[in-house]
């Protein structure tokens, strides 16, 4: 037996250079955009239709969200039954989603049924009927998850958060209530429905092993759709935060106090957000970043402690969360502020920067790995007008970022005088 | 088809090898067989409070994640009621970091009083998270000693009382370790871009050297067989009245798992399930309901749940779960049913294995039960249910002496 054998580390390559492949791009007999991207080993497909119908169009809380999920509640041939049962039939995932900006659907399936599915998508996204009784059940359900959800910290947390952060009467901001679940009819979201979920509103994004066929099906099913010219709008949403920076929720009988804390900030446009979502791991975007460390590991005070920067259309959020015991309620927020003043004034050490840069580059070879991963990373770029180049950029970053980048980033970004701190717990 | 390689190290590690070019990256999975069923009932919750331990520093290595961040590594574990097990994804070309760092804390942990005393008090915090400070958290705990008298699926993964928790000391962590975590009750998996020559010579180089050690034989009690059925009561401060219900089945290697995961996906496998389209579609009686088995290796549970909507008698939506049920015993319309649940199942588990962390997870947990092949096998066994098949399991299962059933009863005051 090998006894003698050195248990020490073993040699560390640099993680090589990222290779993203590039999607292909063309467009549908009537103009719609589809970007393809070729990947993975099983004859699978992911495919993806994006509109610009997300909460930023709605009118009223709610709509948005219930329109998408009502796309696949019955359409001019198929009762909400059918197309559920003929999608679980073809064995199809289907994923239906409405988020600030975008909504759409995404469907997984085996790429031999790309016939059918393409046939349930033309149903779902451009037949629908939105028809009444669906509805209220639909807003009975959804009211009885709202309540159970606001039962929660977590969730009581971050609406108020974005709530402080973008205003009570902006769509990204404002809360959901009991009494906007009464709100929606079928007229209002076919009425959504005919302004945003449009051919020419809409961009498709396939990847997977891409049947041969899939051109021609596409062009068969949404081919032939004439667009219409897109209409500009003119309301501009202002985004106007709460003036009160610190707020506190009681919710008696819980034993745990949710904290988050952040403000808007840039999104991928840019040139620091690169830098910045470095900024970010460190602070706490990983399981070995500062708060992590201090909080979790050391103190043991939360079961866990995470730190995120988000992009959205019009601006961007960075967001300090966590749940802890209410003893440590204080002891964690004012940890937190220690860490941010840490970051702003010490340079980060040799060694810590290896650490975040190796794992940060790991990181990039994730995102690209797989067919589902690649559309993924595709899409969240694409949403912004931007392509591969912020990629490539962001690996360049993580290799030649230095440690008074960071502190005037976080001089520049973290000024703790205007982050919001939304507690929610016991007193 | 998912080619694979096995083979076995002196000190009786097992060893399993799966090659996908397609990634750069590489999946190592390991487990160890060893979950919260192996406790002592009177000090619940270990196994999972030693899942948090094994980061905090091996004989060799003060801190587990930092080499492995250092490699662009990423990692996690969980603990269930049978297992422990740890996996990580690694860039291919630093995988022997990988295999440096799981053999050293196999090898030994560094047993620190600082860092048990935190993950204590971490543990503590998830059990919070998790189970006190979320509506229904407590459900899932009263729903096991009420299925089980006896054997310690009894007591969840968490433990049964933090207390349990807050009474360990060193000494027997130590215990736990030397007695669980060694080579012959450990199962690796390698998966993605790794070549079998590669895999066996790291293998041999870093795990070789750990000897065998006496692991503590596993005799557990086997629950006796229910025979009235169960029903509790829980009144809470909670937004909508739950129903929870629960019937034992065999084990997982028992020949009609594959049967009784079906009838779960007929019942609610997707919007088009028969839960849902009767009880929450029609009869609106429900927001939500799911079916499930535990999938334990030990015989376990199959669970219906579901959310009631406002103003519905729950007595009345126990009955109509039933029907719904029995109504699988009715021959029209099933054959359809069932061709689509398998249908989902096969394209489910095609995607499934699209991921090299999956495909070494199952690879692991398939070999602990014996049949490594059955990563291959499963869509077959799924696709060979019959409807006779169906039909008996239900006449054997669900029956109400088998059945144990919480009415967790909203006290809220509606408007």
């Amino acid at each position: 037996m090998m006894n003698n054998l050195q248990r020490i580390q073993p040699p560390v390559f640099p993680v090589e250079k990222v290779i993203i492949p590039e999607a292909k791009s063309f467009r549908l007999n009537n103009g719609v955009p589809v970007y393809t991207i070729e990947a993975g080993t099983e004859d699978i497909m992911r495919l993806e239709f994006v509109f610009k119908a997300g909460q930023i169009k709605e009118s009223l809380p709610l709509l948005g969200s219930t329109c998408n999920i009502m796309l696949s509640e019955g359409s001019q041939n198929y009762t909400s039954e059918e197309l559920n049962r003929s999608l679980d039939f073809y064995g199809v995932f289907l994923n239906q989603s409405a988020e600030k900006d975008y909504a759409g659907i995404v469907l997984f399936f085996l790429s031999k049924h790309i016939e059918k599915v393409m046939e349930l998508c033309r149903e779902i996204l451009f037949r629908p009927v939105f028809p009444e009784p669906e509805l209220n059940s639909l807003m009975r359900k959804r009211l009885r998850w709202y309540m159970v959800n606001r039962e929660k910290v977590q969730n009581l947390a971050m609406d108020n958060f974005f709530e402080s952060l973008f205003g009570k009467n902006h769509p990204y901001g404002y809360q959901v209530h009991e009494q906007d679940f009464e709100m929606i009819t079928p007229s209002l979201l076919a009425d959504f429905h005919n302004k945003y979920y449009t051919p020419e509103n809409m961009t498709i994004i396939i990847s997977g092993k891409i049947h041969d066929k899939t051109t021609d099906h596409l062009n068969s099913y949404f081919g032939n759709m004439a667009l219409k010219e897109i209409k500009k709008e003119n309301s501009v949403n202002f985004i106007k935060g709460e003036k009160i920076k610190k707020v506190h929720i009681n919710k008696s009988g819980t034993v745990q106090t949710a904290i988050r804390i952040g403000s808007t900030t840039i999104n991928k446009r840019h040139s620091d957000y690169p830098g910045l979502k470095i900024l970010d791991s460190i602070l706490g975007g990983y399981f070995g970043s500062r708060l992590m460390k201090n909080i979790r590991e050391e103190k043991g005070y939360t079961y866990g402690i995470n730190s995120s920067l988000t992009s959205l259309d019009l601006t961007g959020y960075k967001v300090i969360s966590t749940e802890v015991g209410q003893k440590y309620c204080q002891k964690t927020k004012d940890e937190i502020y220690k860490e941010i003043r840490l970051l702003q004034n010490v340079p980060v050490k040799k060694e810590e920067m290896a650490v975040v840069r190796n794992y940060m580059s790991g990181e990039m070879v994730r995102m690209f790995d797989g067919p589902f991963a690649l559309a993924e990373s595709f899409k969240s770029v694409w949403e912004f007008g931007l392509d591969n180049n912020y990629y490539y950029r962001l690996a360049d970053k993580i290799k030649t970022i230095d440690p008074d980048e960071i502190i005037e980033l976080a001089k520049t970004y973290y000024n703790i005088d205007e982050l919001y701190e939304i507690t929610v717990g016991s007193e | 088809m998912i080619n694979y390689k096995r083979f076995s190290l002196d000190n009786g590690l097992r060893v399993l090898v799966h090659e996908d070019k397609s990634t750069p990256l590489i999946a190592m999975n390991l487990l160890y067989d060893v979950g919260s069923r192996d406790e002592d009932p009177s000090m619940t919750g270990q196994a999972h409070l030693f899942e948090h331990l094994m980061f905090g520093g091996s004989v060799n290595i003060p801190d587990f994640d930092t080499p492995l961040q250092l490699v662009g590594g990423e990692n996690n574990a969980f603990t269930n009621n049978d297992i422990t097990n740890y996996y990580l994804t690694i860039p291919s070309e630093n995988i022997e970091t990988g295999f440096w760092l799981e053999s050293d804390r196999m090898l030994e942990l560094d047993f620190s009083q600082k860092n048990l005393d935190t993950q204590k008090s971490v543990v503590t915090e998830e059990f919070n998270q998790r189970y006190v400070n979320q509506p229904y958290g407590d459900a899932i705990l009263k729903l096991r000693p009420l299925a089980y008298k006896v054997h310690p699926y009894r007591w969840p993964t968490i433990g049964m009382d933090m207390a349990h928790i807050k009474n360990t000391n060193l000494e027997q962590i130590k215990k736990f370790f030397f007695s669980h975590y060694a080579p012959n009750n450990a199962i690796l998996a390698l998966t993605g871009n790794i070549e079998y020559e590669l895999a066996y010579k790291l293998a041999q180089k870093w795990f070789g050297p750990i000897e065998k050690r006496t692991v503590q034989s596993r005799n557990l009690p086997p629950e006796p067989e229910q025979n009235e059925e169960r029903i509790m009561t829980i009144e809470s401060d909670v937004p909508a009245t739950a129903l929870y219900k629960v019937w034992h089945i065999g084990a997982r290697n028992s020949n009609d798992f594959y049967t009784l995961d079906l009838i779960t996906d007929l019942l609610a496998g997707g919007e088009s399930g028969r839960l849902y389209t009767k009880l929450v579609r029609e009869k609106k009686l429900f927001s939500e309901i799911n079916a499930y088995l535990t999938a334990e290796i030990d015989p376990g549970l199959i669970i219906i749940n579901g959310k009631l909507m406002k103003g519905v008698d729950i007595h009345y939506a126990n009955d109509s779960v039933n029907e719904v049920i029995n109504s699988l015993l009715n021959k029209k319309g099933i054959e359809d049913e069932m061709e689509k649940v398998k249908n989902k199942f096969e394209s489910s588990t095609v995607f499934s294995n699209t991921s090299i962390l999956n495909k070494a997870a199952n690879l692991s947990f398939f070999e602990l039960l014996g049949n490594p092949g059955l990563i291959n096998n499963e869509v077959d066994a799924y696709r060979k249910v019959s409807y006779s098949m169906v039909t008996e399991a239900i006449r054997k299962y669900f029956i109400p002496s088998n059945c144990s059933t919480i009415n967790y009863i909203s006290t809220r005051k509606e408007k």
